[in-house]
């Protein structure tokens, strides 16, 4: 009996950390989004993930803001009624078929077809294990969402961030926690006391660095998630570390340390483990950021009295200010393409995301909320996460650049700051 | 002979500032600096448990016995004991031994609070805490007074270690606050460093990780700008 209770109670911590599933709203819907019907998959055989794949390929098209996904109440068969769905204003119709090969093993067909042209956009089959059935319905979005709109996908992606959450009996719980790239399946890779911040994915996907309070100072950590190992620290000196951006070659990062409590910017290689001083000014400089040809560095600094966003060619040492609108520009994150920046910027007394462009110093404001923190672009450019305030509490929020569509993801009881978004998986 | 009192006091904090370079804080702190600056309230220190005097001093028996019965009223006023003085006709002093014990007496007095602040601060708790403005870590001459009474305290306790703690309101970004806090921190060390307590200092910054005030409105946001000085 005993040991039936401690079960129990076992099960029980488990799946609360199992099931530490994210709530996500579509906040504010737009209009101009591809119409596109999904049908559930057919099932043949023992098999009961039809819905489920056709439910998340759906969920993704719709939170890209790209597409009005609509889920067909029958299951739709090689027979398609073009005229119907012609009728009904969709533009393309998404259906397929799993079929059990054996108790863990399922083949996955997928079929896209144009409703006005009736043509087969794309046909597929793929044998996939019980266990990759979320990931393959991630890599079937990606395909249709190219095809359809000649872009890529951010599906097949991981999160990161943080949730803190005030226990009765341990007090405040920090956690890093890495999601799929719709909040499902999220796991905590670091537990601690202790404040963590600015979690940063390395574009292999197989690190993440991350700053820790837990010597009772903020130092750079970087984790190895999917590894048994010890997370690595990053040396420091007599303040501060803290910042990390990760070189596009994953083989290093810029980060900020503080020296004799002048805070500048540093390379850290992995390799070679030394230290190099990207900056140096006895202002502030902070929120290192690597363009994705690794080129150059943006970054925030006080060095004018205001806090403004500068970025340094690092093949001639040049340093540019960037940011003219405004008295406060912050935090600032290349897009894929490198030819813009996301940004927090201070609007009268709110701090908002908005998009800079480099070239034209075109700023943009793209929300309306108080306090936003912490903008990461998706690996397609196309939606930025950041977090915000909701309601006196933390959530995440994903913005469409294509039409502004907002989608939250938030946590019952639970605050979640702090986001970054993984490159695509291999 | 209060003047010479006076005289031994300054030429103390003069000499404990002497292993900084004065002119690398500018003319601001030496005016600071200067003992004919108005004493600072007590009061100014309601948030923390050290009761300090910012003249510190020394009265022994022996000191005292050297002043003349005019200085030892003056003394005896400054040091809030006017209402036991008493007077003769011509205006002499008729109670001068009654004055000398009470004038020790606050001497011990004064000892025995500071020895029960720092019995408290050894469990580490917070002492004092200083605000700052909006993306400022100006300390500002009232400020830098009350850091004064700090650096005093910590010449007359020299076993104490210091922990400055900056904080910042959760407006703008988490890693541009870290900063800010650690600069906060870092301008009180500088004032205290005029006294030659640097290595007894140490900085951490928690950017707007642990606020105070947990409302999204300036009076939470003024709360929560802040240094948090630990005696350890």
């Amino acid at each position: 009996m005993k040991i039936l209770k401690t079960l129990a109670v076992l099960l029980a911590l488990v799946s609360t950390t199992a099931y530490a599933l994210l709530e996500v709203t579509i906040v504010k819907a737009e209009e101009n989004a591809f119409p596109i019907v999904i049908s559930p998959f057919e099932v043949v055989g023992n098999a009961d993930q039809g819905a489920t794949i056709a439910n998340i390929i759906r969920d993704n098209l719709n939170r890209s803001g790209q597409f009005n996904a609509l889920s067909s109440s029958n299951v739709v068969t090689n027979k398609i009624d073009f005229s119907y769905w012609k009728n009904q204003g969709k533009d393309a119709i998404v259906f397929g078929k799993v079929e059990q090969v054996s108790t863990k093993v399922f083949n996955v067909t997928i079929y896209v077809f144009d409703i006005y042209t009736k043509k087969k956009l794309y046909g597929k089959k793929i044998a996939v294990h019980n266990s990759g059935i979320r990931r393959i319905s991630h890599y079937l979005s990606d395909k249709i969402y190219n095809i359809l709109l000649g872009q890529k996908g951010s599906f097949d992606t991981r999160l990161s961030y943080v949730t803190v959450t005030d226990d009765k009996n341990l007090g405040r719980i920090y956690q890093l926690e890495i999601s799929d790239s719709d909040g499902q399946n999220a796991q905590a890779v670091v537990r601690s006391p202790y404040p963590i911040l600015s979690p940063a994915w390395s574009p292999d996907q197989k690190k993440i660095a991350y700053v820790s309070f837990k010597n009772g100072r903020s130092e750079v950590f970087i984790k190895y998630p999917f590894m048994r190992v010890k997370s690595i620290k990053i040396p420091q000196f007599d303040g501060i570390a803290s910042a990390p951006s990760w070189h596009p070659n994953s083989q290093g990062l810029a980060l900020t340390i503080s020296k004799k409590g002048n805070k500048d910017l540093y390379f850290y290689s992995l390799k070679s483990q030394n230290l190099d001083r990207l900056t140096k000014d006895v202002a502030i400089d902070t929120e290192a950021n690597f363009s994705p040809d690794g080129k150059s560095i943006a970054f925030t600094s006080n060095r004018s009295g205001q806090v403004q966003i500068y970025i340094k060619d690092l093949t001639n040492g040049k340093i540019k200010r960037a940011t003219f609108e405004g008295r406060y520009n912050a935090k600032p994150v290349f897009s894929p393409d490198g030819k813009s920046l996301a940004l927090i910027h201070r609007v009268g007394k709110d701090y908002r995301v908005a998009l800079l462009d480099i070239k034209t110093r075109d700023l943009t404001v793209l929300t309306q909320n108080k306090l936003d923190e912490s903008p990461y672009f998706s690996p397609n450019g196309g939606m930025i996460i950041f977090a915000t305030n909701r309601n006196n509490k933390g959530v995440l929020s994903v913005i469409s650049l294509h039409n502004n569509q907002i989608v939250e993801l938030a946590q019952k009881g639970v605050e979640i700051r702090e986001p970054s978004w993984s490159n695509y998986s291999k | 002979m209060i003047k010479k009192i006076i005289l031994i006091t300054s030429v103390a904090l003069l000499s404990s500032c002497a292993d900084t370079t004065i002119q690398d804080v500018g003319d601001k702190f030496l005016n600071l600096i200067n003992p004919s600056d108005p004493v600072v309230e007590v009061a100014d220190l309601g948030e923390s448990e050290i009761i300090l005097e910012s003249d510190n001093v020394i009265f022994s028996e022996e000191d005292l016995a050297l002043l003349s019965n005019d200085e030892l009223i003056l003394v005896a006023k400054q040091q809030g004991f006017e209402y036991i003085i008493t007077v003769d006709s011509e205006g002499n002093l008729t109670n001068r031994e009654e004055i000398v014990s009470a004038l020790t007496q606050s001497l011990s007095t004064s000892e025995t609070l500071a020895g029960a602040a720092s019995e408290t601060l050894e469990e580490g708790g917070v002492s004092f805490i200083l605000y700052f403005s909006y993306d400022d870590t100006e300390i500002d001459e009232k400020a830098t007074q009350i850091i004064i009474e700090h650096a005093n305290f910590m010449m007359n306790n020299p076993k104490l270690l210091l922990r400055l703690e900056g904080h910042a309101d959760e407006r703008g970004t988490r890693e541009y606050n870290l900063a800010l806090g650690e600069n906060r921190a870092l301008s009180v060390k500088e004032v205290l460093g005029l006294y030659g307590l640097e290595s007894r200092i140490e900085v951490v910054s928690y950017g707007e990780e642990h606020p105070i005030a947990l409302t999204h409105d300036e009076t939470g946001w003024q709360k929560n700008r802040r240094v948090e000085f630990i005696y350890q």
